[in-house]
């Protein structure tokens, strides 16, 4: 499909110099003489390298038309993430730098988003909460728990993340898994 | 759209309210008398780059377009011509399309002040000594305000694109070399698709921005090619105009430029402006022919500056979108 630069959005996939990219951010912006722009981050999804690239808001550019299939995430190993699809039981792997910070939050056998095109997995789509239990925590840090003081700990995929001094080992905490913020507890 | 009130954002609110009461101070420190512009105008001067807001006072059968003003000059140019002496403007301006983004808002904020009887490049002392001021008030210690980081347009394409001077004021060598860093759709111009001054955008915006403001200290870029001269006065060249913006954390803060007082040239410049509108097929509104009136029997000679108001508090506040600084947002 093609739209004008102006109307990209973060998550879009895009061909940028000859190769797949996620727009990671797009924000319009007018030098006030020239043409208005839209200053993208391209996220390569080969190479996993961020580019910036403003386009003229008014330049065609063609967004890839990508499905998202449902699969199970089963495991990773040093530089990949593994995916199955239940109906077919084909695996996919996709690079863990390709997929990003988010990977830290992903518990084997939960299910997830994989964006295809021309049957090949490009990356996922993060999911908007993550629920994880917490398997580490300094339960007697004490703090001002008026004014929000933190403490790191440890969910059971190994992540690290900060929440109110409140929350104790053994609690299962609801996560943005792009953010890295604690959400809540569940 | 949609209303939004977020009193989270109390803290940067409450910073905006200081950099606005310490640009208040500074401005009457140093003698710019304060003027308040209507909001409405009959009739504006033409801008091919930036679209208006038109709406329509009624009385029974009587019917008049008015425009909210894009942007204070046209009131403050007939105040100089009149002989008011350095002046300001800090209050809302307003672009159409021009969606929400981290940098922009349909209706924003500008500071804009002229001073007379001094060239570009000494208001660069000025507006360098009002950021030091902004910045004690607020006590953000993370900006520092004792010098510029100075370049001029032509040092900063070489240094930060590679693109030799002889490239930058050359349209056609210009056009081979963003199409050697494969930009998208550069054609000539008479192919009507891009210009000379889409491209230079682009291209600053793409590979330069980003590094200015960015060593600790702002940085001021200056000298700009005269397709982008806007109504900047031409220095001896008479390729480059006397035109700077300034840029903290790859953010373009504000500008000034020695205001163009030769009114055959300013008319030459307003009827292409106003040819482009019409191709572009942008409201057609009036002409402020008084404005040109105005012109015709002189501006004094002087530089003004255009400051975008949220966005230096957004690095006051260290944040990096307008919306953090609002309690109500619109978007």
């Amino acid at each position: 499909m093609r739209v004008n630069a102006g109307n990209l959005k973060k998550g879009e996939f895009v061909t940028f110099q000859g190769e797949i990219c996620q727009v990671m951010k797009a924000d319009f912006y007018s030098p006030g003489k020239g043409s208005a722009l839209m200053k993208a981050r391209l996220k390569n999804l080969i190479t996993a390298k961020n580019v910036e690239y403003a386009y003229k808001s008014n330049e065609q550019v063609e967004v890839l038309d990508v499905t998202s299939v449902d699969m199970q995430y089963i495991y990773k190993d040093q530089e990949n993430l593994y995916f199955m699809d239940e109906r077919t039981f084909n695996q996919s792997s996709l690079p863990i730098s390709v997929v990003g910070e988010v990977s830290r939050f992903f518990k084997e056998g939960e299910k997830m988003f994989v964006y295809m095109y021309d049957d090949k997995p490009l990356t996922i789509r993060p999911p908007m909460s993550v629920r994880l239990k917490i398997i580490e925590a300094d339960d007697a840090a004490k703090g001002d728990t008026v004014s929000g003081a933190k403490k790191p700990v440890t969910v059971e995929t190994g992540a690290t993340v900060m929440v109110p001094i409140f929350v104790k080992v053994g609690e299962t905490i609801s996560i943005n898994p792009e953010t890295g913020e604690y959400t809540g507890r569940v | 759209m949609e209303i939004k009130t977020t009193v989270k954002n109390l803290q940067n609110y409450k910073i905006y309210l200081q950099v606005e009461k310490a640009v208040q101070e500074f401005m009457e420190k140093n003698n710019y008398l304060k003027i308040d512009i209507p909001v409405l105008s009959p009739a504006l001067i033409p801008e091919s780059y930036l679209e208006i807001f038109e709406t329509e006072f009624n009385y029974f059968d009587k019917k008049q377009k008015l425009y909210l003003t894009p942007s204070p000059e046209i009131f403050l140019k007939r105040l100089l011509v009149a002989g008011i002496g350095n002046c300001y403007y800090l209050g809302r301006t307003y672009r159409n399309s021009e969606p929400n983004s981290d940098w922009h808002s349909p209706e924003f904020t500008i500071l804009e002040f002229y001073k007379l009887g001094i060239s570009y490049l000494e208001m660069a002392d000025g507006v360098l000594a009002l950021l030091r001021f902004i910045n004690n008030k607020v006590k953000n210690h993370k900006l520092k305000f004792d010098r510029w980081e100075k370049y001029s347009v032509a040092e900063a394409f070489e240094k930060f694109a590679g693109i030799k001077q002889t490239e930058l004021f050359n349209e056609k060598l210009f056009f081979e070399k963003a199409k050697e860093k494969r930009y998208l759709n550069v054609e000539m111009p008479n192919l009507g698709v891009c210009t000379y001054e889409d491209l230079f955008s682009q291209i600053l915006a793409t590979e330069i921005e980003p590094k200015l403001g960015v060593s600790g200290y702002p940085t001021l870029l200056y000298d700009y090619p005269k397709q982008m001269a806007s109504l900047a006065k031409l220095n001896e060249d008479e390729i480059t105009a006397q035109r700077c913006e300034f840029y903290i954390n790859g953010l373009e803060i504000g500008g000034f430029c020695t205001e163009l007082n030769d009114y055959k040239e300013q008319e030459k410049r307003f009827i292409l402006e106003a040819k482009k509108r019409k191709k572009n097929k942008m409201i057609n509104h009036s002409i402020d022919k008084g404005f040109i009136e105005a012109l015709k029997y002189g501006l004094p000679f002087c530089t003004g500056a255009g400051i975008g108001f949220e966005r230096l508090v957004m690095v006051m506040a260290n944040v990096t979108s307008i919306d953090k600084l609002k309690l109500i947002n619109i978007s």
